[in-house]
């Protein structure tokens, strides 16, 4: 009990880190913290891409790499704990006791279905500028099909999607088209990580 | 009515007055309770009169959650707030007393540590800081009430943790208790988890093959499980039974071997067919004897034997159209449509759980298959080819498979009556004796590749193709299965017109043996020995032992087929790849994608063998079982071991709500038969438990007429009148389709096929009904909500506003009558 709690002293600043994601629990932090640890492989504190690239299901992923950006936000190169768990609760499940009685007021916890889908968006979106456009699209695409399909049909699939999704008719999808196109998707459970109870 | 409404009013504004100052005077140092209170009773003033009323009836139907807030009113320092006072003293106390107990506990330390000890207060100091603090929070009152009520009940909770000696004994005693709980119920969780049967081993192969193979095993699981209970329910009420109390072996002749069968009875290929010994055994109808009650327990066997074979269909139907509409349920959930198929693609193909490199080779070739899908449907929904060619070699394709059809199905006939004029020779070879096995195994096991390569002729879109091809072999099946029906039942047929010459030749040799000549008149003669006694042909054993073989040789043939096509070709590809002119694994023979379509077809084919045959041979369903477990491990470790991941992995969802409805077709199917011949053939009159009666279902007359007092009879013979019975029914079907009118699913359509008039008459008449009691539901927890949120009403609304519903309510809250003079009793 004694290690354990050592342990938990050793992550730093717990308490500020729990008020700003929401409540993720003692346990899984000290399980993220367990498995920060782990992949930091040199012990140097934080993790760099190179540490991140090493997870297999990252590897296999096409969009691994957009996966691996969103962990570092601004061009930073260095991933502290608290980057970390505030990246991965937006994974934590809605709870929907907690959703009843939480303020309106104060501002969206990280796993709510927005903030979800607003991660899921800005893997997409490159350029940061609020819209996938079609080139973007493409890029995407090509990541996901790989060589199979020819650059023809890889087009026509991006000109339908975005004929699909777009409604002011800019060429590009918008955050709030995105979520619109996703509405009947169960984002609350799919991007959802049983453990970060 | 005028004057009492002012008369009301003026006290209300005069209420306010004293709230106000109440609010005003607040001390700043005390709880926030009496603050709190304050400032709903200086709002609740400010509402004037009108709400006032309508608020305090809310109040009054909100007593349950907030009674306690309402009797503070009354008597004013109530005991929460003493509580609450004693707390925050105690808490000052404690203040002072931090470092000494923080000492102490460091020196005693056993169970809490420093830092846990320390976490503790440090929470417990929160909490108080909150409960000061709360009177400035801008939350509504209801909020404040919670946040309260937890903080406190925090302070309960860990208050111990920070005294001395048995206090924080019992404290760390607690908490340990506490811990001890959870890791429990983690461990339980665990454990069931654990006790799941198979799971890792579905697991396992979800994770490589997708969620349509785990789908099939899934399926598999299931099917075991409903076959274990079907096991039970006959093992346990009619083998068992029977094997404990029933007369033993060779004490008459239907438990006997007959002398001319005697010699060969033990030997293993007379055995393997279930003749000899076997057909003489408890596995099968002719063994049991029609003794109405049997052993010191009195056991109706003949009763249990029919009403479980009863049970096992009607649980069955039960169980498949639970699991169909619960798969209802699941599917309706799921975020499909099709107003934004490319943006799903686009944006969720990716399954972000997969870790293993092939099958993220697979998903990328399933994710770029479905783009071709998509684009393909987008072509074909545009554009129309040469229509008179696509139709005209769909005609054909259908013309061929039709032929191919009635072509096996003409074979199947055939074979079995071949397969009776061999039965009636003495010296046949194991071809000819298992020729009716072998034909429609070779017939399941070439037709669908067949039936394959005639669809691409029709080029059909593949998610159609697949369903013709699903349909055309499940016909394939099931035309194979009813040939060998009509055949099995010309057999019966015959059988049964022998029936009565045999039965004169037996009543007559035991009438010879009894009266003939030449014995000694005064001693009288030692009965015939039962294995020499003429008897019947027994058709309902012969219909089970059919049904047997046919069971273990799909079995059988199953496993040789995993074997040799699988496996062997697996190593094939394998090991001679190193030595041969052309890349095997990439190229011409590669390695076995797992057949789901066909397994689960050939699943659920057998399963339809076990209900039909399980009344004529109850040994059946444990022979499944078997079949099943077996090829649960068998499968599991051929698909492991020599099987690729399908190409294109299709969805699970779906496809396992239609294997549902097949098999609930294949049991409505196999229910016909059997019902049939319970129904409209005599019993055999010298075997089975139902011997010497005209129809099998005479024990139930039987039972009742016996067994129960003469009234019920009579009540019974009433029932059982045919104008009663066919609504009766009709009315059990009912629920069935409106189970999942939602769902459209293929039961609610098939049921309102096959009783076009009522079923959908009556469906549609309880539907009404339900949906009558669905709207008074709805009314009336739509009025359950609207009062909870009415409660907050007179709280979060701002002080001046007035609501236009409310009325005042002339008939006066108990409480309001006294605290409402105590409360604007003017301060003298």
């Amino acid at each position: 009990m004694g290690s354990r709690s050592s342990h938990a002293a050793r992550i730093p600043d717990v308490d500020s880190l729990r008020r700003e994601t929401g409540s993720v629990s003692q346990a899984s932090l000290r399980r993220l913290y367990d498995r920060f640890q782990a992949l930091d492989r040199t012990g140097k504190g934080y993790l760099s891409r190179l540490d991140l690239q090493q997870i297999g299901a990252l590897a296999v992923n096409p969009l691994g790499d957009r996966i691996i950006d969103s962990f570092f936000p601004d061009g930073s190169l260095r991933l502290d704990f608290p980057g970390f768990v505030r990246v991965l609760a937006h994974f934590r499940p809605v709870d929907e006791e907690e959703e009843g009685n939480r303020d309106p007021k104060e501002p969206e916890p990280l796993n709510s279905r927005m903030n979800k889908l607003r991660f899921a968006f800005q893997l997409y979106d490159l350029d940061r500028d609020g819209k996938i456009s079609r080139h973007e699209m493409l890029q995407a695409l090509r990541l996901m099909v790989g060589v199979q399909v020819t650059e023809e049909q890889l087009e026509s699939i991006a000109d339908r999607t975005v004929q699909e999704a777009d409604e002011d008719g800019d060429g590009a999808v918008s955050f709030l088209e995105f979520a619109k196109s996703l509405e009947k998707m169960n984002i609350e459970q799919k991007m959802s990580i049983r453990i970060l109870k | 009515m005028k004057r009492p409404h002012r008369a009301e009013e003026a006290p209300g504004r005069r209420r306010a007055q004293p709230g106000q100052k109440e609010r005003a005077g607040g001390s700043p140092g005390s709880g926030s309770p009496p603050r709190k209170q304050a400032e709903r009773r200086g709002r609740r003033e400010l509402l004037g009169d009108r709400e006032r009323g309508s608020a305090e009836k809310i109040c009054r139907g909100r007593k349950k959650k907030d009674g306690r807030a309402s009797l503070r009113e009354q008597r004013a320092p109530s005991k929460r707030e003493k509580e609450v006072r004693r707390k925050e003293e105690v808490w000052k106390q404690l203040k002072k007393h931090r470092s000494s107990s923080m000492a102490s506990s460091t020196s005693s330390g056993e169970s809490l540590s420093e830092e846990e000890l320390a976490r503790i207060l440090e929470q417990v100091e929160d909490k108080k800081k909150l409960i000061a603090s709360m009177r400035s929070k801008p939350w509504p009152m209801s909020r404040k009430l919670a946040e309260l009520r937890e903080a406190q009940e925090f302070l309960e909770k860990y208050e111990g943790a920070l005294g001395k000696g048995k206090g924080k004994r019992l404290y760390a005693y607690r908490m340990l208790m506490a811990k001890k709980w959870v890791k429990f119920k983690r461990d339980f969780d665990n454990f069931k988890t654990q006790c799941i049967p198979w799971e890792m081993k579905i697991k396992d192969i979800e994770s490589h093959f997708g969620s349509s193979v785990a789908s099939y095993f899934i399926f598999l699981r299931w099917m075991y499980g409903v076959n274990l209970v079907l096991f039970g329910l006959i093992f346990g009420l009619v083998i068992i039974p029977e094997v404990l109390m029933g007369m033993p072996y060779g004490s008459i002749p239907r438990k006997t071997v007959p002398r001319a069968e005697e010699e060969k009875a033990m030997d293993f290929s007379v055995l393997w067919d279930f003749e000899g010994y076997m057909k003489y055994s408890a596995l099968f109808y002719g063994y049991y004897n029609n003794q109405r009650t049997i052993g010191w327990l009195r056991y109706r066997l003949p009763m249990a034997y029919f009403m479980v074979g009863v049970s096992v269909f009607g649980y069955s139907l039960m169980i498949v159209i639970r699991s169909m509409a619960s798969n209802n349920q699941g599917s309706t959930s799921e975020g499909d449509s099709d107003n934004f198929t490319f943006s799903f693609k686009m944006f969720t193909s990716w399954d972000y759980l997969i870790g293993n490199s092939e099958t993220a080779d697979n998903k990328y070739a399933s994710i770029t298959t479905s783009f071709k899908e998509s684009i393909v449907d987008e072509q074909e929904s545009s554009k129309e080819e040469n229509v008179h060619l696509t139709r005209f070699l769909r005609v054909l394709a259908n013309f061929l498979i039709i032929c191919c059809l009635c072509g096996s199905g003409y074979l199947i006939y055939f074979v079995v009556k071949r397969s009776q004029e061999f039965s009636k020779m003495q010296n046949v070879s194991w071809y000819e004796r298992n020729e009716v096995e072998i034909v429609m195994s070779l017939l399941g096991m070439f037709c669908p590749p067949l039936f394959e390569t005639i669809a691409t002729l029709e080029n059909y879109h593949p998610r159609v193709g697949l369903k013709w091809q699903l349909g055309r072999i499940f016909a394939l099946f099931l035309g194979n299965l009813y040939t060998f029906l009509l055949a099995l039942m010309d057999d019966v047929q015959l059988k049964l017109s022998n029936e009565e010459t045999i039965k004169n030749i037996t009543h007559w040799t035991l009438f010879h043996y009894y009266n003939s000549s030449g014995w000694n008149e005064s001693v009288p003669r030692p009965p015939l020995h039962p294995a020499d006694v003429p008897r019947g042909s027994c058709w309902e054993t012969a219909v089970g032992i059919e049904f047997m073989r046919l069971t273990v040789s799909d079995m059988l043939v199953t496993y040789i087929t995993i074997l040799l096509g699988d496996f062997l070709r697996a190593c094939f590809v394998r090991f001679m790849n190193y030595c041969w002119c052309w890349d095997l694994e990439a190229g011409f023979p590669s390695y076995a994608e797992f057949d789901i379509s066909g397994n689960v077809l050939g699943l659920i084919f057998n399963q339809g063998m076990i209900w039909m045959g399980s009344f004529y041979a109850p040994g059946l369903v444990g022979i499944n079982v078997l079949r099943l477990l077996t090829s649960m491990y068998f499968q599991c470790w051929a698909v492991m071991s020599s099987n690729v991941p399908h190409e294109r992995v299709f969805k699970a969802s779906r496809s396992n709500n239609f294997y549902m409805g097949l098999l609930l077709l294949v049991l409505f199917l196999s229910l016909l038969p059997v019902a049939y011949t319970i129904m409209s053939l005599p019993p055999s009159f010298d075997c089975g438990p139902f011997s010497g009666k005209n129809r099998m279902y005479d024990v139930i007359q039987e039972t009742v007429e016996n067994d129960f007092p003469t009234f019920l009879g009579k009540i019974f013979a009433f029932l059982a009148n045919p104008g009663l019975i066919i609504p009766a029914i009709l009315l059990m079907l009912t629920p069935i389709p409106h189970q999942d009118t939602v769902g459209k699913s293929p039961i609610s359509s098939f049921l309102s096929c096959s009783f076009p008039g009522t079923a959908h008459h009556s469906a549609s008449q309880s539907q009404t009904l339900d949906q009558k009691a669905q709207g008074s539901g709805a009314s009336s927890s739509a009025g359950k909500t609207v009062l909870p949120a009415s409660q907050h009403l007179p709280v979060s609304r701002a002080p001046g506003v007035r609501p236009d519903s409310g009325q005042a309510q002339p008939q006066a809250h108990p409480w309001r009558s006294t605290s409402g003079k105590r409360a604007w009793r003017p301060p003298h």
